[in-house]
């Protein structure tokens, strides 16, 4: 599984760090999940889409070509 | 905000206390117990002294591992999975060996074999944090 999180953590200027500290998670969670290693619960993912105020599937995307976005 | 997070801690400082003075009671009840002129009651009381400060270190790791985050949890997770079989191959080998060329207790004893149990553990989480780094 893909994300953007590296790319939306960049926009809000955050660092690692602060990721995890707004997530309540360790920084190696945040890094992992960053650079793939780590697919996050459920749980996880819906607090990394109500922080970045979007939807889980627009942060996490299946390696899979997914289907193209209309409109 | 800070760069350290709470649940990156595993076990805080009352907890390596704990440790460490379990360490020393087991260290010291390995001494007293070389003297072989202690009765049979006071040799099972020194065998027995390190239970509590380890159940204080229990205590402190289940505490240290509700503070953890689903990956670190995972990761404990891993490191267990990987040093249980390692133990018990481990157990059954030895077993096996005594059985084929009998092996010398002075060598081979529980008091021998417990720390390769938390060796395989910490080499198990060692395995884990590379997986995810």
């Amino acid at each position: 599984m893909r994300n953007r999180l590296k790319v939306l953590r960049a926009e809000h200027d955050w660092s690692q760090a602060d990721l995890a500290d707004a997530l309540g998670v360790s920084r190696q969670t945040v890094n992992s999940i960053e650079t793939g290693k780590y697919d996050p619960s459920l749980p996880l993912a819906l607090r990394i889409g109500r922080l970045f105020n979007q939807a889980v599937e627009e942060i996490f995307f299946l390696d899979e070509p997914a289907s193209p976005k209309h409109g | 905000m800070s760069t350290t997070t709470k649940s990156e801690r595993f076990m805080d400082l009352r907890g390596f206390l704990g440790f460490f003075g379990w360490g020393v009671l087991y260290v010291v009840a390995r001494l007293i117990l070389e003297v072989e002129t202690l009765g049979w009651w006071t040799r099972a009381a020194v065998a027995i002294v390190p239970v509590p400060a380890f159940a204080w270190v229990l205590w402190n790791v289940s505490r240290g591992i509700a503070r953890m985050d689903e990956l670190q949890r995972r990761m404990q997770l891993e490191a267990l999975a990987f040093a249980f079989p390692l133990t018990l191959l481990m157990l059954m080998t030895l077993g096996l060996l005594e059985l084929a060329v009998g092996l010398n207790p002075n060598d081979w004893s529980y008091r021998h074999v417990w720390p390769f149990v938390f060796l395989f553990y910490v080499a198990g989480l060692v395995r884990a944090k590379r997986q995810y780094e």
